[in-house]
């Protein structure tokens, strides 16, 4: 073990700087990758870690600051350069071609040809080998659309692999995975590790953190505060380098629940339509749903909210059937969805944070249909400061904030419609531990103030520590609910993997 | 606001060049004849970018244009009805004709690209059948309607000027009232409401608008439709203005005009943004442009495409040069509207 | 859409302050031109400004521009010549540039003379307006350079007859039924089959066969001046009328593309063809016998004329306006027998334009 201390850097950077306008992102920041070595990199979002891997992969330059490449100082000019001296990144929203199958997306970029003329036999070899290598029973040619988020970083790190990379960056590799897959991936990196590859782990996810990682270096406000070996880490040392402060735990339960606010009626999902669930939430109440990826868990939201098609059953609010399939309708009658996905469902990225606060609640802001700007900037203030978002700034675009804050923003749309359901779908995801806590302590509040909230996570922690009961949901299947004071990690786990009876 | 400053730059250079190098150009007499053309061509580029801005984009606007140009003469001299009704039965075609393509964009899930393109083949091919490919004009009647295109508004204090055969020296074209109008009340709208809010948000991303309880079909509805009826308005004031119609060319290339203008201005082709300053001011320069090729003897008529294209081009480059150079410097990036 | 009503409101509103220039006496412009004219003869335009506007972009317009540019080349005027592209809206912005530019004289050939006379006689209230190749005798124009369409339609006539000793089936292909040439030229051909006495005003309508003194005309097909539908209506008509004896082109362009379909079909020579105009194809099929004779207007003469015309206008010399404002340059025929002396004279032409090109290049 202590022979990898010595094993040389292939990749190191010395006092990089990276400035965006007047944000200074890094700070003279000193890292060092060895090969046969994981380091994971952590620290709260906005702590500068996206901005060291990209200027690792090759996708910035800093603006101070060397790079060397096995000893030798290198200027990565672009990822391909990156990519020739054997540096990969997998990215934190993966960048997969969904309309190319596994091979395609493994070979992309080094296609191998034969007179010019693309050859799909060896491209599938190479394919089938490294699928191999990170475990994965998938033929090369399948469509990557038809994969899982887990698989699909498995095909992402198998790409890594076979372009032969000698370092292997991972950006929030575990950040949608099941229980099972974030397993798998860690034995992954194991044994990447032990063949002499140099893993970069960023996460948010401390045990994975502790697991994995050889060595742990701690982000915030884009300078290092600290390097843990493996042995004198622990999740409390590292929590408070990275917010520099204690974080309390969230209180619960404050109030008891009233009546049912929210019923699921014989309701059937299109990707699970053999299916019928049944639930209720109470007024109050923070329902959450465990369950492994593809268990439906999304579908059953977006199904309740009527984003999606429903194949049969109904939706009730406070006893009232809501038209199915119209989530305008769901939203007016007071139920709001928080959508996993932020990017792509949630923000209007280029738009002001303004704009993205008031999206829900322009009729209600609007006199006449026309809108007082001086209104949309009172309840941009209000939600600012309910949720504390960073920068305050509500001119600024939403593109330009971190996950967290992204995410209290697409909370905060929500907040301001005050709903009297509110689904939400992963929603801590990308998220620093800072913000979580902020985040679980509003959901908490909403709850308190008689809302019935009904969430989804592959996070067992977060299910456990957020709800006060648990459905448990496998492929699209009520197999239990439990009250959250008496649900083991394991008896969850037994209802999400439980065979259906015969 | 900063895209339609940059473009109103690259207007006064072009202005600027064509004036020093023909002296006709500063005229009242042009001058008049540019704003009228502006106004024209900037009602259907206002139409386009509204399309735009709500993430689609509309083909049928030159085709839309010449039904309507050929449909007013024909139903008020062929038909014999009143202006009033004409008038009314034109841009009510133009609701019908937006209203149908905003449809197939909406629920029929087509393409707008795709639908508007269709539109832009039907459309002509019905105005060329029902006119049975004759020219349509007003044969000399109908002067109180054509005022709304050929009429001048008198200006105090320049009007008295210089009077010539008649005509004053400088008169404001009767077209620029209707873009006016309609600019200003496009502009409100995108900007103080919760339409013009909509449009963008859908524009911007339809997903999470969706999610946001927008109503997005209907609001890309009537997108399409605002789209159409500012195409059918344009149509009757051109052919208004140049006293007849040919079903066969009018209006050919008009929808490239109009988008060319709005893109000019500022709207993204992605949707989400765009400014109707900008797109005004887009329109101006193109028919700048087309000025300066007819006034300045020197640069011969047929290469008018290419000096416009290139304009277009240097136009969009210093525009993407700006924006990188902003977001280096790691400006805000700031949604327009 | 609310803009639109609230705009029209305001407009009725705004038409009754302001006048209407579009009132304006044809005979008051023609008058104020004459006078300008004779103000002239004091103080001469030299060099006279002038443009020649054609109504599209044809071939039939280079030759045109050929004996514009000659015509500047003698007289020492300058001369510029405009095609508009796209159609009316296009041909009304260049003649306002026009006059923004301040020329002195115009010859345009006006694509809707009905419906063009306000935008006409705008120029004619700042310039020296004359027509060619399509003549607008509502506007305040000078006079008109041109054939007589109906009489060059007569002579197509009595080409076909040659042609066809024995009657037969004729069918015509035209660009633009709309435009007065087209028109009479069509007219003048079915007069003359029919063996009617000459009215130019006479009008049988496109889609009706006309038969008569063994003649039948099956029908009229325009193409907007789309040249790949012009060719397909050609071949629609191969395809119908299998028995069909003769094809008239009354465009440039038609001519060409009537022998191209007929190749393809294979019936090179079992159709007569009838052309108008000299496209080297047009010319190539009178030589080889497959088109039996074609009218030639000439173009280069329209262009020479015009800028003739305007040049001794602007030096205070009206002695050229004829008093029916009509300056004919008579259509010919064109058959084997005087092929080889026509091509001699336009080789001639095409070398004097290149040599004016030339000298206006540096």
């Amino acid at each position: 073990m202590s022979g990898r201390d010595h094993a040389p850097a292939v990749l190191e950077v010395r006092g990089a700087s990276k400035r965006f306008g007047g944000v200074v992102a890094l700070d003279r920041v000193d890292c060092v990758v060895r090969g046969g070595e994981a380091l994971a990199v952590v620290g709260e979002n906005g702590a500068g870690k996206s901005t060291l891997m990209r200027i690792l992969a090759g996708v910035l330059e800093p603006d101070d600051g060397v790079l060397l490449v096995d000893g030798e100082v290198a200027r990565l000019r672009s990822v391909r350069e990156a990519q020739r001296r054997g540096i990969a990144l997998v990215h934190q929203e993966l960048s997969l071609a969904e309309n190319l199958d596994a091979a395609a997306n493994i070979v992309l970029g080094r296609e191998p040809r034969r007179l010019g003329i693309l050859d799909r036999r060896a491209a599938d070899r190479l394919a089938a080998s490294a699928l191999a290598r990170v475990g994965l029973a998938v033929p090369p040619r399948t469509p990557v659309a038809s994969l899982g988020v887990g698989a699909r970083q498995l095909v992402e790190i198998a790409r890594a692999l076979s372009a032969e990379a000698r370092t292997i960056i991972l950006d929030e590799p575990t950040a949608s995975l099941s229980r099972a897959e974030v397993d798998r991936l860690l034995a992954l990196v194991a044994e990447l590790r032990g063949r002499g590859t140099a893993v970069v782990l960023i996460s948010h996810r401390l045990d994975e953190v502790l697991r994995a990682a050889d060595r742990i270096m701690v982000l915030r406000d884009g300078r290092v505060r600290g390097e843990l070996s493996r042995v004198e880490a622990s999740r409390d040392k590292i929590v408070t380098l990275m917010v520099g402060r204690e974080v309390a735990a969230v209180a619960r339960r404050a109030t008891s629940p009233g009546a049912a606010r929210l019923s699921l009626r014989g309701l059937r999902t299109e990707a699970h339509p053999a299916v019928a669930v049944d639930l209720e939430v109470r007024a109050g109440e923070v329902l959450g749903i465990a369950g492994l990826v593809g268990s439906g868990r999304t579908e059953l939201l977006e199904t309740a909210f009527g984003v999606r098609r429903s194949r049969g059953g109904d939706v009730l609010l406070d006893g009232a059937t809501l038209p199915a399939g119209d989530p305008r309708a769901s939203a007016r009658r007071g139920m709001a969805l928080v959508p996993e996905d932020r990017a792509r469902h949630g923000l209007f990225l280029p738009d002001p944070v303004r704009r993205n606060y008031s999206m829900a609640v322009l009729g209600r802001l609007a006199s006449f249909g026309v809108l007082p700007a001086r209104r949309e900037v009172a309840l941009a203030d209000r939600l600012a400061a309910a949720l504390s978002v960073r920068p305050a700034d509500h001119a600024r675009a939403a593109a330009t904030l971190s996950g967290g804050n992204q995410q209290k923003v697409v909370l905060g749309r929500w907040i301001a419609a005050e709903p009297k359901v509110l689904l939400l779908d992963e929603p801590t995801r990308g998220v620093d531990v800072g913000a979580r806590a902020e985040i679980h302590a509003i959901v908490r509040r909403l709850a308190a103030q008689g809302a019935a909230v009904l969430f989804a996570s592959s996070e067992l922690d977060e299910v456990r520590s957020l709800a006060d009961r648990i459905a448990c949901l496998r492929e699209g299947e009520v197999t239990g609910i439990l009250d959250a004071s008496d649900a083991g990690e394991e008896a969850l786990m037994r209802l999400m993997t439980a065979e259906r009876a015969a | 606001m900063r895209k339609a400053l940059g473009i109103l730059v690259l207007l006064l250079v072009v202005a600027g060049v064509t004036a020093l190098a023909s002296e006709g150009f500063l005229t009242a007499y042009n001058l008049e004849n540019l704003c009228r053309r502006t106004a024209l061509f900037g009602i259907l580029a206002v139409g386009a970018g509204i399309v735009i801005m709500a993430g689609g984009i509309d083909l049928s606007t030159g085709s839309v244009v010449c039904l309507a140009g050929c449909l007013l003469p024909w139903l008020l001299v062929s038909e014999g009805w009143s202006p009033t009704a004409a008038v009314a039965a034109v841009l009510g075609l133009g609701v019908i004709v937006g209203l149908f393509q905003g449809a197939l964009v909406a629920w029929g899930r087509l393409q707008p690209f795709l639908v508007t393109l269709c539109g832009l083949l039907f459309y002509r091919g019905l105005a060329r059948g029902i006119t049975d490919d004759q020219t349509q004009g007003f044969r000399g009647g109908f002067d109180g309607l054509r005022s709304l295109a050929t009429g001048r508004i008198p200006v105090p204090g320049l009007t008295d000027l210089d009077a010539f055969e008649g005509a004053s020296a400088f008169a404001i074209p009767a077209p620029v009232a209707s873009l006016a109008a309609i600019a200003v009340l496009a502009a409100i709208i995108l900007r103080f409401t919760v339409w013009g809010r909509w449009l963008l948000a859908v524009g911007r991303n339809p997903q999470a608008a969706a999610y946001s309880g927008i109503p997005v079909a209907w609001v890309t509805l009537s997108a399409f439709a605002a789209g159409a009826v500012l195409s059918a308005y344009g149509g009757m004031l051109f052919v208004l203005d140049v006293g007849s119609a040919q079903p066969a060319d009018f209006g050919n290339f008009y929808e490239l005009y109009a988008i060319a203008a709005a893109v000019l201005g500022g709207c993204s082709l992605r949707g989400g943004e765009g400014s109707v300053a900008g797109i005004v001011v887009g329109a101006a320069l193109m028919q700048v442009l087309r000025n300066a090729i007819v006034l300045v003897e020197r640069i011969p008529d047929n290469v008018e495409y290419a000096v416009i294209g290139a304009v277009i081009l240097v136009g969009v480059l210093a525009d993407e040069l700006v924006r990188r150079l902003a977001r280096r410097r790691g400006g805000t990036l700031r949604g327009a509207a | 859409m609310r803009g639109s009503i609230v705009a029209l409101a305001g407009l009725v509103l705004a038409s009754l302050l302001a006048s209407p220039a579009a009132a304006q006496d044809r005979d008051a412009l023609v008058a104020r031109q004459r006078k300008a004219i004779e103000a002239m003869k004091a103080a001469p335009k030299d060099p006279p400004r002038i443009a020649f506007v054609s109504n599209g972009v044809a071939f039939f317009w280079v030759l045109a521009k050929a004996g514009a540019e000659a015509a500047a080349k003698e007289t020492g005027a300058t001369v510029t010549v405009h095609m508009p592209p796209n159609g009316i809206g296009d041909q009304k912005r260049i003649l306002e540039d026009l006059v923004t530019r301040g020329v002195d004289g115009v010859a345009v050939s006006p694509i809707d003379p009905a419906n063009q006379s306000d935008v006409l006689n705008a120029v004619a209230r700042r310039a020296l307006l004359i027509t060619h190749d399509s003549d607008a005798p509502e506007s305040a124009r000078l006079c008109y350079v041109g054939v007589d369409n109906y009489e060059a339609g007569r002579l197509c006539g009595r080409l076909v007859k040659e042609a066809l000793p024995g009657g037969g089936e004729v069918f015509v292909f035209v660009g633009r039924l709309e435009q007065d040439n087209a028109r009479r030229r069509r007219q003048g051909l079915i007069d003359e089959l029919m063996g009617r006495d000459p009215d130019p005003s006479r009008f049988d309508p496109p889609g009706t066969v006309v038969s008569g003194n063994g003649f039948s005309v099956l029908g009229t097909l325009t193409d907007q001046f789309d040249r790949a539908k012009a060719k397909a209506n050609v071949e629609d008509v191969i395809a119908r009328h299998p028995g069909i004896d003769c094809m008239v082109g009354l465009f440039e362009y038609n001519p060409p593309l009537i022998l191209e379909a007929l190749a393809r079909a294979g019936k090179t020579g079992a159709v007569k063809i009838v052309a108008f105009d000299e496209a080297p194809e047009t010319l190539a099929g009178v030589r080889s016998g497959t088109v039996h004779a074609t009218v030639v207007q000439d173009p280069y003469l329209y262009g020479y004329r015009s800028v003739e015309i305007l040049d001794a206008l602007c030096r205070g010399d009206a002695s050229g306006l004829p008093a029916d404002g009509f300056v004919s340059v008579p259509a010919q025929a064109i058959t084997q027998k005087n092929l080889a002396e026509f091509e001699a004279q336009m080789k001639a032409r095409a070398a004097a334009a290149g040599d004016a090109a030339d000298a206006k290049a540096p």
